[in-house]
């Protein structure tokens, strides 16, 4: 995350970014953020890391298709890039995908830390 | 088979990485069938917006007057989705921001519909922002209808003939070639990606 960004907000108790939002600090922040969801997604990816075997994946980083969605913003001109907004990485379960990721990025001799 | 959120758990991490000295953003949600009823729209748009939030380390103004309000309504009130999503669109445009959404089928299906129309909004309101999903085959049609023309399908299903490559290579770095004939590689390199469809 931006640290300049934070820190003008330690500096000023609430300020303007944009025409369309005011942000402040407040202390009632863990409670608003409680409030706006009691679910918590990052406990269910550590798990998820945590089961998963070293690299398996990392195959779909090197996609022409995840790199233009990646990189999509410097492709797509004024607007942004949104004809790559998506990407939808879809497969019925069970169809060898773990088998795969798990021996192509030996095969390739390069990974990615989880 | 964890298969589908080890893929999302890859892409999220790669994203995590990307953050150190950026103006990046990364929220993640994952769906999973048997938390179906606590996973309603409000709640998985609302975890993304505080996500998102508790990365800026700021709280929209809005938010906290809204939150100061409802406790004068009996038992409290939820930010209402209409809500959470203007602000979520309004967060993502502070900068570039990526939202990850994993097995959208284990999502309820008139759920599902809310949520992408929700994700659908978010990007029209800030068109540079990048969401990544994953999901069985049979919701990518609903999910292209709702997100528009930006969507890009990669199929994992289809990827035998990666395996048939794979196998391949191997085959060539054989330590003990004299114990290979075409018949037996050729039994290999069909059946091994059969039996891998099959489990």
């Amino acid at each position: 995350m931006s640290r300049a960004f934070t820190d003008n907000i330690n500096s000023f108790n609430s300020f303007n970014v944009s025409g369309d939002i005011i942000l402040t600090a407040t202390d009632d922040e863990p409670k608003i953020l409680a409030w706006l969801s009691p679910l918590e997604p990052q406990v269910r990816h550590q798990d998820i890391c945590e089961q998963r075997v070293d690299n398996v994946g990392n195959w779909l980083l090197e996609t022409k298709e995840f790199r233009g969605w990646y990189d999509g913003r410097e492709n797509g001109g004024e607007n942004g890039g949104s004809d790559h907004a998506v990407l939808f990485c879809y497969g019925e379960p069970g169809v060898g995908k773990s088998y795969i990721w798990y021996e192509r990025p030996s095969m390739r001799n390069e990974g990615h830390d989880c | 088979m964890l298969t589908g959120h080890y893929d999302s758990s890859v892409v999220v991490d790669y994203l995590c990485d990307q953050v150190m000295g950026q103006d990046l953003a990364v929220a993640c949600f994952y769906y999973d069938f048997a938390s179906r009823e606590a996973q309603s729209p409000i709640n998985m748009l609302g975890s993304l917006l505080k996500q998102l939030l508790s990365g800026l380390g700021a709280i929209p103004v809005e938010i906290v007057q809204k939150f100061r309000g409802q406790k004068r309504a009996i038992g409290g009130r939820r930010l209402q989705l209409p809500d959470i999503v203007k602000m979520c669109a309004a967060v993502t445009s502070l900068q570039r921001t990526f939202i990850c959404v994993d097995a959208l089928d284990e999502c309820v299906p008139r759920h599902r519909l809310e949520v992408l129309g929700a994700l659908g909004q978010i990007l029209r309101g800030s068109p540079n922002t990048r969401i990544f999903m994953t999901g069985r085959s049979h919701i990518r049609g609903v999910s292209e209808r709702e997100l528009g023309g930006k969507t890009t399908s990669i199929s994992i299903a289809s990827r035998e003939d990666d395996i048939v490559t794979y196998l391949r290579a191997r085959l060539g770095q054989d330590t003990t070639p004299e114990a290979m004939d075409s018949s037996l590689e050729n039994d290999i390199v069909k059946n091994i990606p059969e039996e891998i469809s099959e489990t």
